[in-house]
């Protein structure tokens, strides 16, 4: 039995948990390709127009694995936390799928949802008990694949907080080209912010990370944060957010901000995100009121272009480096420190 | 004469600049039409220079910028690549020394570059939309029946400019017909389609900067008295226009060439003039060995391959021997 997993959306935070589950019970994972032209197409033809980006990728993997699985799995993800929810394209994700998409093999679109006073881990718990129950009556061999997901997303997520950027830590599950880049003889330090799939879609970000790399900048990425440390600084905000997403970028901007490690601050985007379109605003002020912490925007699309990317990249680290170098000038021409 | 070339390939134009070691302008600057020839508009710049330069002067550095940058270097052999806006804030800051804000606008790109203290401390872009630039003014122009180089003079007559929705080229297209079938006069909507040009701009590119005095507004849209006089009217402040704002570009590849060489001491990369009548094959292909199925551009000197580019996984740039473009 082949269970499709698209390499797309929250396949980035959560894929150690489902191919650990679904492998444990016995069944096979079958994992799109790296989005490529071929998947964006597909994407693209199949969804209205109005829809994000990365949805529209999420369509090209969902048409990319339809004849080669049994079964896809597109949970219904609602709520992974309590009062806070996931994007409004996610929760209906199945449905427009089934609206657009013909001759698809059976989902398993199994709501998770951490309801009022629910907990990160019990909403998973109870999705996978019933998508278990589906294919086994084993009650302990559910259990115990539940366990063993348990653990294999804890390594993920503690391999993430040492540092390793996401395809790394998923490791000979993904995208080899930037995880193959180290991060050594840097000379800026870089926050970037953005959604996982679009940070590390090598094809919709065009390489945006391995970029940053190369014009000598170590990239810090909110998934080098734990969900409490981005949590402390976005309860700062007067008003909590109740977009999961959106919060973990301001939490992690904040975060970004106090640390005070950083030389500048990246936020990718994609066009037609409308939680993004307050937050981006948000992060920009204060990137202004934190001493002018030189911040750049780039707005992904469909098109292909990099000229102008690689433009916006070039001037930006440029423009750090000019300013460390004035200031540094500035300085030594002061007071100076040690006297005699 | 020692001097130094700099080449500012864009959309719309294509602008060399000769400069001598003090920074002084060397010769007339050239503002040629690009006309989606890129390599063509860069060879004819050559020969019309070289036709004005005596057999005392050569050239010690060049530096190409504008969004064929890369293109114009392979092709002449630039010392310098340098992307547009530090070319910018260069040659503003060299004309107007103690500049805080650029503003920039061109054939498909606006810009505004915040400077403090001969530093860029922030800048912005126009997004993929290229509404509010010069190709729209000069297409709008065309659709008026008015030239280009008459437009601003015509904003200028304006009593009482009419409200041109500024946000999308293709709603302000509309209102604008709308506009004239009602009866406004020509200056009053020309002068209308500047304001909601500006207020576009700000809005959008300049958008939370700090806009502070001195002001340089340059790029081939300075041209047009109408955008000055709309940019000074929402800003309340004295525009500086630069007496080559349109090859300000060009004049800071000129000037980092010039860094750039001085600094390390070493000699230029420039192939010389022959270059201008060199033939060169600008060709493409679409890689099948992936299902990205990139668009690689491939420039060629007869049978010597020059460079190659547009390939997302670097086989292309880095495999020379491989053959890329089939001949036809």
């Amino acid at each position: 039995m082949k269970i499709g997993i698209p390499r797309a959306l929250l396949y980035y935070y959560y894929y150690p948990l489902w191919r650990e589950f679904f492998t444990q019970l016995g069944l096979e994972v079958v994992l799109s390709p790296t989005t490529n032209k071929g998947i964006l197409d597909a994407g693209i033809k199949n969804t209205l127009s109005e829809v994000c980006l990365p949805v529209k990728v999420f369509y090209g993997h969902v048409s990319a694995l339809a004849d080669k699985v049994d079964y896809l799995f597109v949970p219904r993800i609602n709520r992974v936390e309590p009062k806070a929810y996931i994007c409004p394209k996610f929760m209906g994700l199945p449905d427009m799928l089934k609206a657009r998409l013909q001759q698809m093999p059976p989902f398993i679109d199994t709501a998770v949802d951490a309801g009022m006073d629910g907990n990160p881990v019990q909403c998973w718990v109870d999705c996978f008990q019933e998508v278990g129950s589906k294919f086994t009556h084993n009650h302990q061999l559910v259990n115990s694949s539940i366990a063993a997901a348990f653990r294999t997303q804890q390594e993920f997520q503690r391999r993430l907080t040492g540092g390793m950027l996401i395809p790394d830590a998923l490791e000979n599950d993904c995208v080899p080209e930037v995880a193959a880049t180290s991060q050594q003889n840097y000379t800026l330090r870089i926050g970037l912010l953005g959604h996982p799939y679009n940070l590390y879609d090598a094809y919709i970000s065009m390489n945006l990370i391995h970029k940053l790399q190369s014009m000598g900048s170590f990239v810090v990425t909110p998934e080098s944060l734990s969900v409490d440390e981005i949590e402390d600084e976005a309860r700062k905000l007067p008003k909590r957010l109740f977009w999961t997403l959106g919060k973990r970028m301001i939490g992690s901007a904040l975060n970004f901000y106090a640390s005070k490690e950083l030389d500048g601050l990246i936020y990718l985007t994609s066009f037609g995100c409308g939680p993004e379109s307050l937050v981006e605003e948000l992060v920009a002020r204060w990137a202004k009121q934190q001493g002018n912490l030189p911040y750049l925007m780039i707005t992904i699309d469909e098109h292909t272009g990099e000229a102008g990317m690689v433009t916006r990249l070039e001037a930006f680290t440029e423009m750090i480096k000019r300013r460390q170098k004035h200031e540094n000038h500035l300085s030594s021409h002061g007071e100076p420190l040690h006297s005699g | 004469m020692d001097l130094f070339l700099g080449i500012d390939v864009g959309s719309v134009s294509t602008n060399l600049v000769l400069i001598d070691y003090e920074g002084e302008l060397y010769l007339r600057p050239l503002y040629l039409r690009t006309q989606g020839q890129p390599i063509t508009a860069v060879q004819q710049g050559l020969v019309l220079l070289k036709e004005q330069l005596t057999s005392e002067d050569r050239i010690r550095g060049v530096g190409t910028t504008g969004s064929a940058r890369s293109l114009a270097g392979v092709l002449v052999g630039a010392d310098i690549v340098k992307n547009e806006i530090t070319s910018h804030a260069v040659a503003a800051l060299h004309k107007v020394p103690g500049v805080r804000t650029v503003l920039e606008i061109g054939g498909q790109d606006s810009k505004i570059i915040v400077l403090r203290d001969g530093i860029v401390v922030d800048f912005a872009m126009n997004t993929v939309c290229a509404a509010g630039t010069g190709s729209f003014l000069d297409q709008q122009a065309n659709r008026l029946n008015l030239s280009i180089e008459n437009f601003g003079e015509v904003a200028l007559q304006a009593e009482n400019p009419v409200r041109i929705a500024g946000r999308c080229t293709v709603f302000a297209e509309s209102d604008m017909i709308h506009k004239q079938q009602m009866g406004h006069s020509l200056s009053d909507i020309v002068a209308g389609l500047c304001d909601a040009l500006v207020r576009n701009y700000l809005n959008n590119i300049g958008k939370g900067k700090e806009i502070n005095p001195p002001v340089v507004f340059q790029g081939g849209v300075a041209a047009n008295a109408g955008m000055r006089t709309a940019f000074e009217k929402a800003l309340e402040t004295e525009i500086i226009i630069p007496q080559h704002f349109d090859v300000m570009g060009a004049y800071g590849a000129a000037m980092l060439a010039r860094d750039q060489t001085s600094e390390q001491g070493r000699e230029t990369r420039f192939r010389g003039f022959k270059v201008s009548s060199q033939d060169f094959q600008n060709c493409s292909f679409i890689c099948q060995k992936c299902p990205n199925a990139c668009e690689v551009i491939e420039i060629k000197q007869g049978k010597e391959l020059l460079a190659r580019w547009g390939d997302r996984c670097g086989r292309w740039s880095v495999t020379e021997t491989e053959a890329g473009c089939v001949p036809v």
